[in-house]
């Protein structure tokens, strides 16, 4: 039975895979996933299949605690923002951008220091993925129990935590999308991470709406040409 | 007469209207109205008799009546009535009055019931204490069957892990059934009886392995915390309860013992060799015609059995695997090593081996046997009587004192077999690396500060110093904190390689790229300002995911996806020496190592399962490493992971189907080939002095081996699974007490 069926598909990337080939196995249905990291497991699945289906890979599936969903998307977001991280070092340097800005209106202070700081915007990005990259992986807020199975839940205190760390992270995409919009374009256009996190965090009300301030293409199609600063 | 009948009716009246309770008070105003008797005889009730005679008969039958007058209260005289009151003495015999009498019944009859109602709540509380005691009793028993089928099951994982150990660390069958001979002085009844009269070899010989399983269980015991007083204690605690004796003990298992060389219970026993519950059976039924001392003996009898059928299914596990290869004489020793150190893992093993595919074969088998030995236990522990119990527990104590002689030797033995070094690290799980989001691919360590760089599919590498911990919460293990994030790939990081001075790093990622870095310093602030510097500089030139990277000197090689395996001279102006390509027919390359002993010499894995080494100078093959007869066919045999010895002309090689492979680079030929894990071999390491090798697996676990003798070492379970895929990387500190390993769960781990 599901014996007979192990034996057929293994998941791995054996060293030698092409990178076409990588990650390229049938899909597994959650329930069949008997591993503790099932949910990372299921998301990144579902990203795999179609990046631009961004209703789907948030829609929740039966029986899942919605801290360990939305601990596992944050999750995903923080890793994927990586890229644009990597692209936006090429081109975003401290004597370009000395502030991190989104639209004029406010300057967002680094949280990585122990006292705020004015950090440059590339720093602040750096600072903001690595400092939530140590939140998201801390024994102490996630203990790795959280992820074991999909019954577990999250303690409401460190739910709350995610609150922030989407407030911050979310300022790498304004930054991007309003100082480096190339970039971003390029990025979303491969990903569609931005849409999937406004969407993401409007859905589990993790974010203000007047937050929001990147324009997401089903709301304002081409709308945002002129908000280039 | 009329004052009599009177009085008659009068008392007639009283007991329907009085309760016995107002006995007293009738007493009381049979006083009363003496004194008004005295002043004028009124009409009253009782009193109403007349006569000073009646009246101190009255007096004194009410105080016969109150006091409980024993004596003469029965004669019928005396109840005669007052009339013939005045007639008796007064002073010797008790005048009774039909109201004392009456009272005196009632009382005592209400003294009665008093009684029997204490005697009910007697009893009722005797029997309550009866079915505590029989509840009581009967969760003993349960307890005590309880545990002697958790004996069973722990004699039967020991036997079978043992077992499995064997095979992996010699790659044949376990020799134990040949190897021991039974010494007549510690064999009981049972053993001999057996021996001689069913012709079976096998017999004797179970005894001493059970003996050894239990030796090995006590040992186990020991690990957490079980002293043998302990242990002893307990089993005299177990005895206690059911009521008997040491002696009774050696009764029991003698008479059963005398009792197997009847023809009945030999024949049963005969029987019991093949391994199906049929012989179980037969056994019972000869129990049952066998009386009182059978039982013992059918434990013994279907312990045998079950040691059978557990040798037969290891039997029939080994089975595919070749001849003899080599037996140790420490071979005790070694198990016992190996038990002690893996006790922990085994469970989890146990349980997860049913998703390996591969071995569905076997895996089926074991299930049966170990279903089948589960049906073997319920038939005894349902029929479980005191004697049978008994005789299992028995067993437990009896070999105290060879037990003793056999520690010391287990002791001499581990000594020996530790390569004379006397004695042995422990490697212990004390750092861990958390914050990578994804799969850690590769790590690789600093050559001489505490400081390890980790490559994942998160895309990034993070770096670690050792010595900036956090301490976690309730453990004792300790957070590490990244001091240093290096992004620059866009796809997951799959190799590192760090140049010998240890200033720079390279990475090799799915892009195809590889990427260059400057070390920061180990103390710098992890919220620095970015310095773009640290990247510096891509080695461009693989079209497709580069999967094996290695330094030497100044040199990189690098293997990829791409089919090709190019060597790199990096901040030259052309990084790119060289490109080597093998045949079509080996496939893509998967790993990659220099030749440590031999300058200019390169091996590369491929995907056909052969390994060539090329001379980087001239781009020619040396050498071919295969082994004719072994290789053919390769499926499965794909080769994850090639690592050089760093001294001698010896390649190692990590193999999909679970084997670690040893060539001599010289001949080409295969020097010894070892099943290392129970699911694909994934990395190797080998320490600088070239004396141990690290492995890690998919199934969880690195293991470190002896590479002297080619024995398991230790083996730790390091990480989880995330789909089939565990641990990618190992690495050896080159100066320092460090191991590492890297895991799919995100993790990596720092052992000392």
């Amino acid at each position: 039975m599901k014996m007979a069926d192990g034996s057929t598909i293994l998941r791995r990337n054996r060293p030698g895979t092409k990178s076409k080939d990588f990650c390229r196995w049938p899909d597994e249905p959650l329930e069949e996933m008997d591993s503790t990291l099932a949910v990372q497991q299921y998301i990144q699945q579902m990203i795999k299949r179609d990046p631009s289906n961004v209703e789907l890979i948030l829609t929740m599936p039966e029986a899942q605690d919605e801290g360990v969903w939305k601990y596992e998307h944050l999750r995903q977001f923080c890793m994927e923002l990586n890229g644009l991280a990597v692209r936006l070092q090429k081109q975003c340097s401290p004597s370009t951008c000395t502030q991190m800005t989104a639209t004029d209106q406010w300057i967002f202070l680094c949280a990585a220091h122990k006292t705020p700081k004015e950090c440059p915007a590339i720093d602040y990005t750096r600072h903001t993925l690595d400092g939530a990259a140590c939140l998201l992986n801390s024994n102490k807020y996630f203990p790795s129990s959280v992820t074991l199975n999909h019954r577990v839940s999250i303690k409401e205190s460190s739910v709350t935590k995610l609150g922030s760390v989407c407030r911050r992270v979310y300022r790498i995409f304004s930054h991007a999308y309003f100082h480096h919009r190339r970039i971003f374009d390029e990025f979303e256009a491969e990903t569609y991470l931005c849409h999937r996190f406004t969407h993401f965090v409007t859905k589990y009300n993790l974010m203000s709406k007047e937050n929001l301030i990147v324009p997401i293409n089903e709301e304002e199609n081409a709308a945002p040409g002129e908000s280039e600063a | 007469m009329g004052t009599n009948s009177g009085a008659t009716a009068g008392i007639n009246n009283k007991p329907v209207g009085g309760a016995a309770v107002l006995g007293v008070g009738v007493a009381n105003s049979a006083i009363l109205t003496n004194s008004l008797g005295s002043g004028g005889g009124g009409g009253l009730s009782i009193s109403g008799l007349g006569g000073q005679n009646a009246n101190v008969g009255g007096l004194v039958g009410g105080m016969g009546g109150a006091g409980g007058g024993t004596g003469n209260n029965g004669s019928d005289d005396s109840m005669g009535g007052p009339g013939g009151g005045p007639n008796n003495q007064q002073a010797t015999t008790p005048q009774y009055t039909i109201p004392g009498i009456l009272h005196f019944i009632q009382h005592e009859w209400s003294r009665f019931e008093l009684e029997r109602s204490q005697w009910d709540v007697d009893r009722a509380e005797l029997q309550a204490r009866i079915a505590m005691l029989l509840g009581e009793r009967k969760c003993l028993e349960s307890l005590k069957s309880d545990l002697t089928r958790r004996i069973k099951m722990l004699e039967y994982a020991l036997r079978q892990e043992r077992a499995k150990f064997y095979r992996l660390k010699y790659g044949t069958d376990p020799p134990q059934l040949n190897e021991f001979k039974p010494s007549s002085n510690d064999d009981g009844g049972i053993g001999t009886d057996v021996a001689t009269d069913s012709e079976v070899p096998y017999s004797s010989v179970s005894n001493t392995t059970w003996r050894q399983g239990r030796q090995m269980l006590r040992q186990y015991l020991a690990e957490i915390g079980y002293t043998d007083n302990i242990i002893d204690v307990r089993s005299n605690r177990v005895r206690s309860i059911l009521g008997l004796n040491n002696n009774a003990d050696h009764d029991g298992v003698g008479g059963g013992g005398g009792g197997g060389g009847n023809a009945g219970g030999i024949g049963s026993g005969g029987e019991n060799l093949s391994p199906n519950i049929n012989g179980n059976e037969s056994n019972k039924r000869a129990s049952e015609s066998e009386g009182r001392h059978t039982p013992a003996k059918k434990v013994q009898q279907s312990n045998d059995a079950i040691i059978l059928d557990t040798e037969a299914a290891v039997m029939a596990n080994f089975e595919f695997l070749g001849p003899t290869e080599m037996s140790d004489d420490d071979e005790i020793s070694d198990d016992l090593e190996m038990v002690a150190t893996d006790n922990e893992d085994t469970d989890v093993k146990m349980a997860k081996r049913p998703k390996s595919g591969k071995d569905m074969l076997t895996e089926d088998l074991e299930a049966e046997v170990g279903e089948q030995l589960l049906n073997d236990m319920n038939l005894i522990t349902e029929e479980v009587d005191g004697s049978l119990g008994l005789g299992e527990l028995a067993q437990l104590t009896v070999n105290n004192e060879s037990d003793g002689a056999y520690d010391a030797n287990a002791k001499d033995g581990t000594g020996g077999s530790a390569g004379g070094a006397g004695y042995r690290k422990t490697w212990n799980a004390k750092y861990t690396l958390r914050s990578h989001f994804d799969g850690v691919r590769s790590l690789i360590f600093h050559p001489e500060e505490p400081v390890l760089i980790t490559a994942s599919e998160d895309n990034t590498l993070k770096l670690w110093n050792l010595q900036k911990t956090v301490q976690a919460k309730k453990s004792a293990s300790l957070d590490v904190e990244p001091l240093y994030t290096f992004r620059a790939h866009t796809g997951p990081v799959l190799c590192l390689g760090m140049s010998s001075s240890g200033e720079t790093c390279y990475s090799g990622g799915l892009d195809g790229n590889i990427e260059c870095w400057q070390l920061p310093s180990p103390n710098i602030d992890p919220y620095d300002c970015y310095d773009p510097n640290v990247h510096s500089g891509t080695l461009e030139g693989h079209t497709d995911a580069v999967w094996g990277l290695t330094t030497m000197q100044n040199n990189i090689v690098s293997c990829s996806a791409d089919g090709t395996v190019k060597l790199w001279s990096p901040y030259t102006k052309e990084p790119l020496l060289r490109t080597y390509t093998a045949a079509e027919a080996e496939g893509g390359p998967s790993s990659v190592d220099f030749v440590r002993n031999e300058v200019d010499h390169i091996v590369v894995a491929y995907n056909s399962a052969h390994c060539i080494i090329y001379d980087t100078e001239t781009g020619k093959q040396v050498i071919k490493l295969e082994a004719s007869q072994e290789m053919s066919g390769n499926t499965g045999k794909f080769i994850n992971k090639v690592v050089s010895h760093p001294t001698l002309p010896i390649t190692i090689t990590a193999h999909e189907d679970r084997h670690i492979r040893f060539w001599d680079n010289t001949s080409g030929t295969l020097v010894h080939s070892m099943v290392a894990h129970l699911e694909p071999v994934t990395s190797l390491a080998v320490d600088a002095h070239g004396l141990y090798l690290l492995s890690g697996s998919h199934d969880c676990s690195i293991r470190l081996w002896n590479l002297d003798n080619k024995t398991c070492v230790q083996e730790i379970t390091a990480h989880r699974k995330k789909f089939d895929e565990s641990i990618f990387d190992v690495a050896f500190h080159a100066t320092k007490p460090y191991i590492a390993s890297a895991g799919a769960d995100g993790l990596a781990k720092v052992f000392v």
